[in-house]
């Protein structure tokens, strides 16, 4: 990073610290999706809460990396990368503020699913969970390590997450049909995989600013989609999680 | 008379304190162009002090015999070590961003360092050396630790400890952490917990369908040789199917023991594949299915090499058996080659991409995201494979570091390509585990 230092250390100081904020929000934000996935997937009830209870942290740290990115302009008056940079983390800590609340609403939903005798498999849900949990991790450690490259491989397998999701959506419309004990659950279910889905949806649009921010050019606005339009071009899915 | 003695000197006074003035001024000039002309000689500023906050190269990590990493006060990763980078890879800035790191991180911070503590020079010799440091240990900062888990991409259990660091000026805030794996207890948790999952759900049919059959020989059935002879046949059948599916499931619990250890053996590809040929030429002796090669030449990755052979053999296992019916020709081309850079599709590190291509039926779009999930089949009437093929890939590939993608159409063939992380020669240490 020697090319690009500041001479004026404070400078470089409050970059850095704000760097370091976006990468602790980072890390509580993926915290709170595993949490939240262990809750609906192991019935961990105790995570639930647990992942309810970091949404003030990150609020706080929302307020606080605005804040800073604020005075940064106001005082700094940042060029080029810098300004990319500091411009985007305005935007990402919305996006993973946004993350954090699905995560939590997610949570709070598996308290109030009342699983029906016959078992409705949650092998797909918890595939997906892992697949976006990997996309986090992606966009995550594309801020911290400006990685456009990381940034990019988000962007492209965000379409196996929409595929994903519209897998789930059949699967659970079936369950419903099956019995109709089952549309209760199921429609909780299918809340949490949209959840899930908003989730992958958020992690790109990060990846996207990322890119932004290291090489100053914009992704294409028309992201590949999944789903069942894409099967006429032969569909492409990377490598997604397996039930553990 | 004093008073008669000063009075001139008080009249001189203005112009000798003009003249101390005008010299102080002189000689301030010739010590400031004196400086100027010194100054190229002198090294500017200390970079260490203006340019970079902590400069990198001064802390002996390599040599430690553990996963060392070294963090500046904000969190910012400041040295990691080979140790720690081939065995964590990409997952340290997610290992030490986790909010319970970053609590250990600050714990670590509070307390003052006491430049004693560390001995004259400040080095962290004494702390990391086996024998009693050079200050007593009561003055050293106390260890922090914190152990959690982290569920991608493989699920693991990290135990940390972190301690504090002297240094001078603009360095005294560096927190030194050593990483240690715990996955290996909760390993054995999970495959007790998958193996009770996968007895309930998919040994039992076969299972049922052979005491089923069980009874009706022991019934009237059983009295006709015909029919007797088909129920044996079809009980064999069963039998057969179970044992396939307890051998894949061995055979992946055995992958996922050791899925967070990453492989350290460099294979060379072409070996890899003279391997996979002999394992697969007897099954493209029959009429209308073609085996193709493409490979590059010097292609090296770091694997192990049973697994990968593994992959490639389940890989070409599903194009036979699921590209075309008995009758159909197939075609099959196996192919190994460098990933070109500037392909976003994988990781921007070079690397080898392993291919297996088949010309067969493909399938629907909607199965993809799902192939890798155990016990996944596509289609209703694909009743022989086990379903475990591609999640024991999928497992080995996550040993690995590596990528899978499927890309299929229903008529257009069925695409699988493998991609491996580069071979880098520097973490060459091989080890007699």
């Amino acid at each position: 990073m020697a090319d690009r230092s500041h001479i004026v250390k404070s400078y470089e100081q409050e970059l850095g610290q704000l760097r370091s904020m976006m990468a602790q929000m980072g890390g509580i934000v993926e915290n709170q999706v595993a949490l939240a996935l262990s809750a609906i997937a192991d019935r961990n009830e105790e995570a639930a809460d647990a992942a309810a209870r970091q949404d003030p942290e990150v609020d706080q740290l929302e307020r606080e990396v605005e804040g800073l990115a604020i005075r940064l302009l106001a005082l700094r008056s940042p060029m080029a990368g810098d300004l990319r940079e500091i411009v985007a983390a305005l935007k990402i800590t919305g996006d993973l503020e946004r993350i954090g609340d699905y995560a939590s609403s997610i949570a709070r939903r598996s308290l109030r699913i009342r699983m029906p005798e016959n078992q409705i498999s949650l092998s797909g849900l918890r595939s997906m969970g892992r697949l976006v949990q990997e996309n986090l991790r992606r966009s995550i450690d594309a801020i911290t390590q400006q990685d456009s490259n990381r940034a990019m491989e988000v962007w492209h397998s965000d379409r196996a997450v929409d595929e994903y999701y519209t897998a789930l959506f059949r699967e659970l419309v079936t369950y419903m049909m099956e019995d109709a004990r089952n549309i209760r659950a199921c429609t909780e279910l299918l809340f949490i995989a949209k959840n899930l889905e908003r989730i992958g949806d958020h992690a790109t649009n990060v990846a996207e600013r990322v890119f932004y921010a290291v090489t100053g050019d914009n992704l294409p606005s028309l992201r590949p989609r999944g789903g069942p339009a894409s099967g006429l071009t032969g569909a492409e899915t990377t490598q997604e999680p397996d039930v553990r | 008379m004093p008073t008669a003695a000063l009075a001139p000197a008080a009249d001189t006074l203005p112009l000798q304190v003009g003249m101390v003035l005008v010299c102080v001024a002189l000689a301030g000039w010739v010590l400031a162009v004196w400086l100027l002309l010194r100054q190229p000689r002198l090294p500017a500023f200390p970079p260490e002090d203006y340019l970079r906050p902590v400069s990198p190269t001064d802390l002996p990590v390599d040599p430690l015999p553990a996963c060392a990493v070294v963090l500046d006060g904000l969190g910012a990763i400041v040295q990691v070590n080979e140790e720690a980078a081939s065995q964590f890879g990409e997952t340290v800035g997610a290992i030490l961003r986790h909010p319970a790191a970053r609590a250990a991180l600050s714990a670590a911070l509070r307390v003052p360092v006491l430049s004693s503590a560390y001995g004259a020079g400040g080095s962290t010799d004494s702390s990391s050396a086996n024998g009693v440091p050079a200050a007593s240990r009561a003055d050293l900062p106390p260890v922090c630790s914190t152990t959690f888990t982290l569920d991608v991409p493989v699920p693991r259990t990290f135990h940390l400890m972190l301690r504090r660091l002297p240094g001078g000026k603009g360095q005294d805030r560096r927190v030194l952490v050593i990483l240690n794996d715990r996955s290996e207890a909760q390993a054995a948790d999970r495959m007790r917990m998958d193996f009770v999952a996968h007895a309930s759900h998919e040994l039992r049919t076969p299972l049922a369908s052979v005491s089923g059959f069980i009874d009706a020989l022991q019934g009237p059935a059983g009295e006709n040789p015909a029919i007797r002879q088909q129920f044996l046949g079809v009980m064999r059948q069963q039998s057969e199917r179970l044992k396939r599916l307890i051998d894949r499931l061995l055979y992946l619990s055995r992958v996922q023991a050791h899925e967070h250890q990453r492989p350290r053996d460099l294979v060379d590809v072409a070996d890899l594949m003279a391997v996979v040929l002999g394992e697969v030429a007897p099954r493209f002796e029959a009429e209308g299915r073609t085996l193709r090669l493409q490979i590059e030449d010097d292609l090296v990755i770091r694997a192990d090499e049973d697994e990968i052979v593994q992959v490639l053999l389940n890989l070409i296992e599903n194009a036979l058996r699921y590209g075309a019916g008995e009758a159909e020709p197939l075609t099959i081309t196996l192919s190994a080659r460098r990933a070109v850079i500037p392909d976003d599709r994988w990781p921007a590190d070079g690397g080898v991409i392993l291919g297996v291509e088949d010309d067969g039926c493909g399938m629907e779009a909607h199965h993809l995201p799902r192939l890798t999930e155990r016990f996944y089949r596509a289609g209703a009437g694909t009743g022989h494979g086990t379903g475990l093929g591609l999640s024991i890939v999928r497992h080995i590939l996550d040993r690995h570091g590596g990528r899978l993608r499927i890309a299929s159409a229903p008529g257009k063939g069925t695409t699988c390509l493998v991609w491996l992380p580069p071979a880098r020669g520097s973490l060459a240490v091989p080890t007699g585990e």
